[in-house]
């Protein structure tokens, strides 16, 4: 395998580690991480710092109703004891995207963007953005295009290059709407990548949700 | 904690309750401050996975402080996914929970201890402006973009005050 050379910069691996990245950015840090020993240890250490923060903060104690709900409960949670769901088995998809793809890329309902291109939508976040898999042909490229926000981007097999370098699989690369860039996959085969694009509805999300601090929720 | 993997131990679970609990609260009154109810399902929830997962627990991965908030964390990511009003189709199950599952590589024994003791003393010397970028982030869930727009700086001032913090704390320095 070649060696990984983007990687996420430090401040969002600790966004990573404190759960406060939009989950579809996180996708792409875990399938990077899944591929990069040296990160995956990088975001350890950052859990551990996490957890001083967390020490720091002034405790709230627990009634002992809730402890006393707790203890009672112990049983039961050992009887419920949920078996885990059955691993599956497709080694090349990362673990984070087996929840949306089951059976490996070939089985998947590509949809043709251009002669060189297709692409798959896995999802919609929360905030709009769009995750999807783009499967570039060997040598193909699409066209020259610019984001409307920041797209992230994880090469999932493969390699493709484009006017800053070479890149190949477990890299990770994020371009922002001042990018104009024209990837080509490489010449001996397919490209696959994840790729995470914050589309303009990202603002309405992202305002509205300035406003869930204010919304207490509660079970009640 | 042995004696909870191991023995089942209720009285052994009911010492980390009272030593734990109280941080989980104080970990979700952090991000949801004055909701109660919420802090005391999240003290459940996460309790219950110490309780079901001690066995899987790896002392020489973590230590249980750090092991204890990846699943306060994991357990608030889910439930302010399952209670948002905005629904996200990713389960955050398949991003968080899988990390700790993991083996440990030949490279990833670190002497996470002494890492955590260096860390400890030089967060009391952080500058505030850098402690509170933190605090925004680990502790309030906050994005980067959500603590520019809260603190009144440019989103690039917030990123550099996370480095330079990370970088002070010799969080990330191989020892």
């Amino acid at each position: 395998m070649e060696k990984i050379l983007t990687h996420p910069v430090d401040e969002l691996l600790a966004s990573f580690s404190a759960a406060s990245l939009p989950l579809s950015q996180a996708l792409c840090i875990s399938s990077h991480l899944e591929r990069c020993a040296a990160c995956h240890q990088k975001v350890q250490r950052l859990n551990g710092l996490g957890s001083e923060l967390m020490q720091q903060l002034k405790p709230s104690p627990a009634s002992s109703e809730l402890k006393e709900r707790m203890i009672n409960r112990l049983d039961i949670l050992t009887q419920e004891t949920h078996a885990r769901p059955q691993e599956t088995h497709v080694s090349s998809v990362p673990r984070c995207l087996q929840q949306f793809i089951q059976t490996g890329y070939d089985k998947l309902p590509w949809r043709r963007v251009s002669p060189d291109i297709h692409n798959y939508e896995l999802c919609r976040d929360s905030n709009g953005a769009k995750v999807e898999l783009l499967r570039i042909k060997a040598g193909g490229s699409p066209t020259t295009h610019t984001h409307m926000g920041d797209e992230y981007t994880v090469i999932l097999e493969g390699s493709f290059s484009d006017e800053t370098g070479l890149y190949h699989q477990g890299d990770f690369l994020v371009r922002d709407a001042r990018h104009k860039h024209t990837p080509v996959a490489s010449q001996d085969r397919e490209c696959i990548c994840l790729a995470v694009t914050e589309g303009p509805i990202q603002f309405t999300g992202f305002f509205s949700r300035l406003l869930n601090p204010f919304v207490r929720r509660s079970y009640t | 904690m042995q004696k909870v993997a191991v023995n089942r131990d209720k009285t052994a679970f009911a010492e980390l309750f009272d030593h734990y609990a109280p941080q989980i609260r104080a970990y979700s009154l952090a991000r949801e401050p004055g909701a109660d109810l919420v802090a005391d399902d999240l003290t459940q929830d996460v309790m219950s996975r110490v309780w079901l997962k001690a066995g899987t627990y790896n002392a020489d991965l973590a230590n249980l402080n750090t092991w204890i908030f990846t699943l306060a964390r994991n357990c608030r990511v889910d439930y302010l996914r399952r209670n948002s009003r905005h629904i996200s189709n990713i389960d955050p199950s398949f991003i968080f929970d899988e990390m700790e599952d993991d083996n440990p590589g030949p490279f990833q024994l670190v002497n996470q201890t002494r890492a955590e003791d260096t860390v400890r003393t030089s967060l009391q010397k952080l500058p505030f402006e850098q402690s509170d970028v933190l605090t925004k982030i680990y502790l309030e869930g906050k994005t980067h973009q959500q603590t520019s727009i809260e603190l009144k700086l440019p989103l690039g001032t917030v990123k550099s005050r996370v480095r330079l913090a990370l970088k002070k704390l010799q969080v990330l320095v191989a020892r």
